[in-house]
């Protein structure tokens, strides 16, 4: 396995990144994102399916879309997700993680 | 001049703060005893200021606006940057006399650092300080080194850069007394299916090269294997820094154990230079 999904982020993997660290930089963002996902989504330029995978906490998928290890896990983190659920997501993953 | 008076380096995690207890106590002890001892071996170096060497996970930097390196530049630096990390607020005391030293030196010397006058750093610098109990207590110099969104610096880059910050220490004449710090690695995964493996046997060969203080070998190592060691070990390119500061200085390494529940093998080491030699 290697250490990245891509050697330099996709327009999307920007966009599911610029959401995970939007959400606990900005003011206001977190309580805004915690009130309604959906509503705090609507305005990002992301497909109806990759905001489902955002606001479900669907970590291994996120991971293989490309997003950011660290701001995926910080998120999971400042939303209190357990850490056994954030690491079983991604492990049911693995077999489709980028080899080579 | 000043002199380079002692490099470290230790690993670091925010899970060592936020989840203590995921650990056994034997494991969870020695850990915290071995970063107080590591903090009392770089105080008694007696420095003036410490260069922090580590990585921003993301908190000050994003991708629109992402440095390979950068050089805090402040008196003062917030922190931490995580809401969520379990620490306590606190500023660490900043060195921009230094700071701009090594900033001017690094662009004469062909390097092209950012520089910050604004950073909140992260567990990356202050969970070591904080272990170490040196969080309150020494002036610091961050460099940040990008390990954690590629396209990302050569493992080579880092040791240069770390041969150049030997240099421009010594040709600072503001204060006598430096210390280096760098923090991060050694395997870990972050947010992978790996999470939570830990490539043991990379750590040890990268400890050993390290030792052997053969540069080449060495740099093959990190560059060649880096992908079996996790995301997480992205961050030797800290480690390499320090080695290329220390310039041949003997390696000792304090520390080493993997902790799966920690995520992360943790190692602890030191250069003797200087006065400490």
């Amino acid at each position: 396995m290697r250490n990245w999904q891509q050697d330099i982020p996709t327009i999307q993997a920007y966009w599911i990144d610029r959401v995970l660290f939007d959400v606990h930089h900005k003011e206001g963002h977190l309580q805004r994102y915690n009130a309604s996902p959906d509503a705090y989504l609507s305005a990002i330029p992301l497909s109806a399916e990759i905001k489902a995978l955002i606001r479900d906490n669907a970590v291994g998928a996120l991971y293989l879309a490309g997003a950011n290890p660290y701001l995926l896990r910080a998120h999971c983190l400042g939303l209190h997700m357990p850490d056994a659920e954030f690491v079983a997501s991604l492990r049911a993953v693995a077999g489709e993680a980028r080899r080579g | 001049m000043a002199d380079l008076v002692g490099v470290f380096a230790a690993s670091h995690t925010p899970v060592m703060l936020n989840f203590p207890d995921a650990v056994e106590e034997a494991d969870r002890s020695a850990v915290y005893d071995e970063f107080r001892k590591l903090g009392a071996a770089l105080a008694a170096t007696k420095p003036q200021t410490v260069i922090v060497i580590s990585d921003d996970h993301l908190h000050n930097f994003f991708l629109d606006n992402l440095p390979a390196f950068c050089i805090g530049a402040a008196d003062s630096y917030a922190s931490p940057a995580e809401h969520w990390l379990a620490v306590d607020r606190h500023a660490l005391r900043g060195d921009s006399a230094l700071s701009a030293h090594v900033l001017g030196e690094a662009l004469e010397a062909g390097f092209d650092p950012a520089f910050s006058m604004q950073l909140t750093l992260d567990h990356g610098v202050l969970t070591p300080l904080v272990l170490a109990g040196l969080s309150r207590q020494v002036a610091i110099v961050p460099i940040l080194v990008n390990c954690v969104q590629p396209p990302l610096p050569t493992m080579a880059r880092c040791l240069q850069w770390g041969r150049f910050l030997s240099t421009a220490i010594r040709s600072y004449r503001g204060c006598e007394r430096v210390a280096i710090l760098a923090t991060g690695g050694i395997s870990h995964d972050v947010a992978t299916p790996r999470m939570g493996m830990i490539n043991e046997a990379f750590d040890r060969e990268f400890l050993r090269l390290l030792e052997l203080d053969d540069s080449e070998q060495l740099l093959r190592f990190a560059t060649d294997h880096v992908n079996e060691a996790g995301n997480g070990a992205e961050e030797i390119r800290n480690w390499l820094m320090a080695h290329g500061a220390a310039a041949g200085h003997r390696f000792e390494l304090q520390f080493y154990r993997p902790l799966h529940k920690w995520y992360t093998g943790i190692g602890m080491a030191r250069w003797h230079t200087g006065d400490a030699s």
